[in-house]
C-alpha cells in the first residue's frame, strides 16, 4: 500500500515544520474577539490573548498536553482550534470553565491519554471535530455527557465498528454523525439500536470511504434518518448489492449512494444493484459518480420508482433506463450524464413529474422527441448542455399544460418560432447564452401573454422589429444584456411592457436612446443600461421612470450629469452606479461634483468614478475631488476686476476726449512744423456757419478790400479739401495765421466745432505765446449763456474784446481797434509799404 | 524505484533542518528527462512522485501527492504557469473542487487534515515540450489562501519525437 509509505514522510515533514517554526506573536483577527496563534511553542494560553476572546486558533502549535483548567484565562471562548498541536494527553477538566464554547476542533492530534472527564465543563458544545486522531473505538470517547452536541466528526480514524455506545442515547441534540474514512467492515444488527430509543428524525449519518463488507439485514430496521451517505463505502459490486439489501426497514429523507470520481472501485452497474432499496422508505435518492452503465441499466428505477425525488449526478448514463409503471417520481435531475438526445419520450413515462432537470451534460446536443402528457410538469431545466435544435418551443410539448418554467440557457443554438401555443402558460423563460434565431426579427413571443420573466441575454439577438416584445403584456423582468439593436439605437421597443420591473440592456452597444423609449415603463424599478456607449443622460428620456430604485449607468461615455438630469432622478432611487464613465471634472460642473459628495450613500462603485478630463485631475476619484480648488482666489478676482475697470475707464476717456487727444497729437506735430510755415494769413476767423453772412459782409470785405489789405483765413474758402477738418483747423488755421478772430454769437456758443476751435486757440496761445485772440462779440449774445457755456466770461474779463454794434460811430471805433491789432507784427513787403 | 525515491526524499528532508528555503526534490531523473520540484510555500514542503516517468509522454499517468493542509479546501483551484527564460509564456487554470459537487475524494477537507492523492492525471497535451523550463503551480482555496505552491523544473531532451 503506497499510503503507508507516505506516512513516515509526512511525520518528517511535520517535524521539520515544527523545527522551523519560530515563536511568532498572535495575530489579532478581530480586535479583542478573535486571535490566531499558529505554530507556537507554548505551555499555556498566550498571555497576550485577553479574557474577552471568543475565537482562538492555536493550530500547529506544540502543546503536547492539556492540564486541568488550561483555558481558565479565556472563559468567553466560543471556538477553539487545536488542530495538530501534538496533543497526546488531555487531563480531566482541561476545558473547565468554557461554558460558552460551541466548536472544538482537535484534528490531527495523536491522543494516547484522554481523561474520562477530559471534556467536562463544555456545557454548550455543539460541534466536536475529532478527525485523524487515531481513535480506534467510539467507546473510548468520553463525550457521553455532551447533551448539547449537534455535530460529531470522527472521520479518518481507525474505528472498526459502528456499534454506537450507550452514551449516544444521552446525545439528544446530535444531528450529524460523520464516520467517513474509517475501518468499518461490518454493520451488525443492534449496532444502531441506540438510535431507535430516541426520536432521531434529524440525524445525518456519513459512512463514506469505509470498506463495508456486509450490512446485516435488520441493522437499519425501524431507524429514521434525515440523510445517509454511502459513497465509496463498498469494496465491489456484490458487496454493495448485498449490503444495500441490509438497509431493509430504513426510513430516510435522503439517501446518497455512489463513489468519488477519483475513487472508483465498482466496475460496472449490473442489474439488481439497487434491489435492496425496495425495502427502504425514502424521499430523495442520489446516485453519484458511477461509471460503466453500458449494459443492464434497466433495473435502475426498479426500486426507486416510488421515491419522489431522484438525482443522478456525474453518471456515465447514456440512456434513460426502463421506467416502471405508476412511478411516483416528482423531481428528477440528471447532472453531468452522457445523454446525446433529450430522452423526452421515455421521461414522459414519469407521469407524476413536476420538475425535470437535465443539466451540464456535454454530450447532449439533440432535442427531437416530444414530451407527452406530463400534466403536472411545471419546471423543465435543460441548461448548460450543448443543445442545438429548431422549432422551439410548442412542438416539443404535447399536453403539458402546467409548464411554467422553461430553462434552455447556456446551450449551443436554438431556432425559436412564434409558436408557443402548447406552452402558453409559461411564466419563466430563460434562453441566456444560447444563440437564438428568431427573436428580434419578428414578434415571436406574441402568445406568451402570461410570461413574467424572460432572459435572452447574450443570445446574439439583433432587435430589428419594433414589435419584438409584443404580446408580453405581463412581463416583469426582461434581461437582454449583450445583444444589439438596429442602428445601435433604442427606439419604441418597450411600448407594451407597462408592468416591467426590471430591465437589463447592458452591453448592447447602444449609442442613442430615443426620447419616448421609456414612456410606458412607469413601474420600472431596476434599469441596467451599463456597458454601452451613451454620451449623455437626457432627462427627457428618463423622466417617465418615476418608480426607479436602482439605476446602473456604469461604463458608458457620460461626462457629466447636468442639473436638469439630477432633478429628473426620482426620489425612490436607492442605488445609482455611474462608475467607469469619462467624467469631466472641470469647475464648470461644480454643481455635479458637489452633488456627488452629497450622495455618497446612493452611489455604487465610488472608487471607479474617476475624472477623465481635464488632464491635471486625471485618475482622481470623483469622491476625493477637491472642490475648494474651484473657489476663486480673492486677490485674483480683485486685481482682475480692477484691471477691467481701469481698461473700461481708459476706453471711456479715450472715447470722451477723442477730439482733445487728437488735437494734442496734431498740436505736438504742429509745433514741429510751425517754424517752417510762414504767416500766410493775418488772421484765422473762427465763426459759426450761421454767421457766415456777417463775416463776409462786415469782416472779409472791409478787411481784405481795404488798405492795407489783410488776408484772412476762412474755413469755407481756405481749408484744403481731402484733409481732415481738424488737421485743416490746425494746419491752415492756427499755424498759418498770426491772429485768431473769434466771432462770438449765440450760434457760436451753440456750435461744438466753434468751441473746440476756441479751446485750441486758447491753448495755442498758451503754448506758442504768439497768436493773439481777437474777440468780436456780436451784440445780441446773452452774456449769461456765454459765461455758462464756455467759461468764456473769465477769458473775456481778463482780455479786451471788441463789441460790434450797428451804430456808425461804434463801427468806426471797432474798425480802428481791429486794424490796429491786426497791423501789429505784420511783415510788410515793399509793395505794400509803398501803397501806404 | 519508488522506494529509492522515497529514500532520497527522506535523506534530503533530513539534510535541510531549519533552513528557510525548501530543498529541491527529484521526481524523475532518466536519460533524457529530468524533473525537479521545490515548494514555494514558505510554510511547508510537500511530497510528490510520478509512478513511471516514461508515462508522462502518454496521455494519462499516475501520480502520488501528499500534503498537510494548512487551509480548508471546500473549493480548490489550480493555476499553472509555464516559464521559459524567466518569462511566463502560458497560463492554465482549473477548478478541482467546487461547492455543491465534490467529485474528488479530498474536496471539503479541513485545515490540519492530510491530503493524499493517488491516481491518474491528464495533462491534455500530446507531448512534453522540449528544452529547459519551469512550471510554477499554485493551489488556492475559496479564500485565496495558498494551499500548495511549487516550482517544477523540467529538462526534456527526448529526441525521438
Amino acid at each position: 500500500m503506497p499510503r503507508r509509505r507516505a506516512l513516515p514522510l509526512w511525520t518528517l515533514v511535520v517535524l521539520l515544520q515544527l523545527v522551523g517554526c519560530l515563536l511568532s506573536p498572535c495575530l489579532e483577527v478581530i480586535p479583542d474577539k478573535a486571535f490566531r496563534c499558529m505554530g507556537l511553542n507554548i505551555t499555556g494560553v498566550p498571555s497576550e490573548v485577553p479574557n474577552t476572546t471568543q475565537n482562538l486558533d492555536l493550530s500547529f502549535s506544540n502543546i503536547r498536553s492539556l492540564r486541568a483548567n488550561y483555558f481558565a484565562s479565556v472563559p468567553e471562548l466560543q471556538l477553539l482550534d487545536l488542530t495538530r498541536c501534538h496533543l497526546q494527553t488531555v487531563e480531566d477538566n482541561s476545558f473547565n470553565g468554557l461554558h460558552k464554547l460551541s466548536t472544538l476542533i482537535l484534528t490531527g492530534n495523536p491522543f494516547q491519554d484522554l481523561g474520562p472527564a477530559a471534556f467536562y465543563g463544555l456545557t454548550s458544545l455543539k460541534k466536536l471535530v475529532l478527525v485523524e486522531n487515531d481513535i480506534t473505538s467510539l467507546n473510548d470517547l468520553p463525550i457521553g455527557h455532551l447533551h448539547t452536541l449537534q455535530e460529531l466528526n470522527v472521520g479518518h480514524n481507525n474505528i472498526a465498528s459502528l456499534k454506537l455506545p450507550k452514551y449516544f442515547s444521552n446525545l439528544t441534540s446530535l444531528r450529524h454523525l460523520n464516520v467517513f474514512s474509517n475501518k468499518i467492515t461490518y454493520i451488525s444488527r443492534g449496532d444502531l439500536d441506540v438510535l431507535k430509543e430516541v426520536n432521531r428524525l434529524n440525524l445525518t449519518l456519513v459512512l463514506s470511504l469505509n470498506s463495508i463488507q456486509c450490512i446485516e439485514p435488520g441493522s437499519f430496521a425501524k431507524i429514521h434518518l434525515r440523510e445517509l451517505v454511502l459513497r465509496s463505502s463498498f469494496e465491489n459490486f456484490h458487496v454493495m448489492r448485498s449490503s444495500l439489501q441490509g438497509l431493509t426497514g430504513l426510513q430516510v429523507n435522503r439517501l446518497i449512494v455512489g463513489e468519488f470520481s477519483d475513487r472508483q472501485r465498482l466496475v460496472d452497474f449490473q442489474s439488481g444493484l439497487l434491489s435492496g432499496l425496495c425495502q427502504v422508505r425514502m424521499q430523495e435518492f442520489v446516485l453519484i459518480s458511477f461509471r460503466g452503465f453500458d449494459n443492464n441499466t434497466d433495473t435502475l428505477f426498479n426500486c426507486i420508482g416510488n421515491v419522489s425525488s431522484i438525482r443522478l449526478v456525474d453518471l456515465q448514463l447514456r440512456e434513460i433506463s426502463k421506467v416502471p409503471m405508476f412511478s411516483q417520481v416528482k423531481q428528477l435531475e440528471c447532472k453531468k450524464c452522457k445523454f446525446k438526445e433529450v430522452p423526452a419520450r421515455k421521461l414522459s413515462l414519469f407521469k407524476d413529474l413536476r420538475s425535470l432537470r437535465i443539466i451540464k451534460s456535454k454530450n447532449l446536443n439533440s432535442f427531437r422527441e416530444t414530451f407527452v402528457d406530463l400534466r403536472n410538469l411545471e419546471l423543465l431545466d435543460l441548461s448548460e448542455n450543448r443543445l442545438s435544435f429548431s422549432l422551439c418551443c410548442s412542438p416539443k410539448f404535447h399536453n403539458c399544460p402546467n409548464l411554467k418554467h422553461l430553462n434552455l440557457s447556456f446551450n449551443a443554438d436554438i431556432s425559436v418560432t412564434g409558436d408557443f401555443t402548447n406552452v402558453k402558460n409559461l411564466l419563466y423563460l430563460d434562453f441566456q447564452h444560447t444563440k437564438l434565431v428568431g427573436p428580434g426579427s419578428y414578434p415571436v413571443f406574441l402568445s406568451l401573454q402570461k410570461l413574467i420573466y424572460l432572459d435572452i441575454s447574450h443570445t446574439r439577438t439583433h432587435v430589428k422589429s419594433q414589435c419584438t416584445f409584443c404580446g408580453l403584456n405581463s412581463l416583469r423582468v426582461l434581461k437582454m444584456a449583450g445583444n444589439s439593436f438596429e442602428n445601435n439605437k433604442l427606439a419604441n421597443n418597450f411600448k407594451n411592457l407597462s408592468h416591467l420591473h426590471t430591465l437589463d440592456i447592458s452591453g448592447c452597444k447602444l449609442v442613442h436612446v430615443d426620447r419616448s423609449t421609456f414612456d410606458a415603463l412607469s413601474e420600472l424599478k431596476e434599469l441596467n443600461i451599463s456597458n454601452n456607449k451613451l454620451l449623455s443622460f437626457d432627462p427627457v428620456v428618463y423622466k417617465p421612470l418615476q418608480a426607479l430604485t436602482a439605476l446602473d449607468f456604469s461604463n458608458n461615455q457620460l461626462s457629466v450629469l447636468l442639473d436638469s438630469a439630477l432633478d429628473t432622478l426620482p426620489d425612490s432611487l436607492v442605488l445609482l452606479d455611474i462608475s467607469q464613465n469619462l467624467f469631466d471634472c472641470s469647475c464648470v460642473y461644480k454643481n455635479f461634483l458637489k452633488w456627488i459628495k452629497e450622495k455618497q450613500e446612493l452611489l455604487q462603485n465610488k472608487e471607479s468614478m474617476i475624472c477623465h478630463t481635464p488632464t491635471y485631475v486625471k485618475n482622481v476619484t470623483l469622491s476625493s475631488f477637491d472642490l475648494s480648488s474651484c473657489q476663486l482666489n480673492v486677490g485674483t478676482v480683485a486685481s482682475s476686476v480692477t484691471m477691467l475697470l481701469a481698461a473700461v475707464v481708459f476706453l471711456f476717456l479715450i472715447y470722451k476726449y477723442y477730439f482733445q487727444l487728437y488735437y494734442s497729437l496734431v498740436l505736438l506735430s504742429g509745433c514741429k512744423h510751425s517754424a517752417e510755415r510762414g504767416d500766410t494769413y493775418d488772421a484765422f476767423v473762427i465763426h459759426s456757419s450761421k454767421d457766415q453772412e456777417w463775416v463776409m459782409k462786415e469782416l472779409v470785405e472791409p478787411l481784405e478790400g481795404g488798405t492795407p489789405p489783410f488776408h484772412l483765413c476762412l474755413y469755407y474758402r481756405d481749408f484744403l479739401p481731402g484733409v481732415p477738418v481738424v488737421t485743416n483747423i490746425i494746419q491752415e488755421g492756427f499755424l498759418s495765421s498770426r491772429n485768431v478772430i473769434a466771432v462770438i454769437s449765440t450760434d457760436f456758443l451753440e456750435s461744438k466745432w466753434c468751441s473746440f476751435e476756441f479751446d485750441i486757440a486758447q491753448s495755442w496761445q498758451l503754448v506758442e505765446g504768439k497768436t493773439g485772440i481777437i474777440m468780436i462779440v456780436l451784440e445780441e449774445v446773452n452774456k449769461a449763456l456765454l459765461r455758462q457755456r464756455l467759461g468764456l466770461s473769465r477769458y473775456l474779463r481778463r482780455n479786451t474784446y471788441l463789441e460790434w454794434k450797428n451804430k456808425e460811430i461804434s463801427r468806426h471805433i471797432f474798425w480802428r481797434q481791429l486794424t490796429g491789432v491786426l497791423l501789429e507784427g505784420k511783415n510788410w513787403n515793399h509793395e505794400q509799404v509803398k501803397l501806404m | 524505484m519508488k522506494i529509492s525515491n522515497a529514500l532520497v526524499l527522506i535523506l534530503v528532508l533530513l539534510y535541510i533542518s531549519a533552513s528557510t528555503e525548501w530543498p529541491t526534490h527529484t521526481v524523475c531523473k532518466e536519460d533524457n528527462l529530468e524533473i525537479y520540484y521545490k515548494s514555494c510555500d514558505p510554510r511547508q514542503d510537500f511530497a510528490f512522485s510520478i509512478d513511471r516517468c516514461s508515462d508522462i509522454a502518454t496521455h494519462t499517468f499516475n501520480i502520488r501527492a501528499a500534503i498537510l493542509l494548512r487551509h480548508s479546501i471546500k473549493e480548490l483551484y489550480a493555476k499553472l504557469n509555464l516559464i521559459i527564460n524567466g518569462k511566463t509564456v502560458l497560463t492554465y487554470s482549473e477548478t478541482l473542487c467546487e461547492p455543491g459537487l465534490s467529485k474528488l475524494i479530498f474536496c471539503g477537507k479541513k485545515k490540519g487534515e492530510h491530503l493524499y492523492y493517488e491516481g491518474p492525471v491528464t495533462l491534455g497535451i500530446k507531448e512534453i515540450p522540449q528544452g529547459d523550463y519551469v512550471v510554477s503551480a499554485e493551489l488556492t482555496n475559496e479564500d485565496h489562501d495558498t494551499v500548495a505552491c511549487a516550482y517544477v523544473t523540467v529538462k526534456n531532451y527526448l529526441d525521438d519525437y
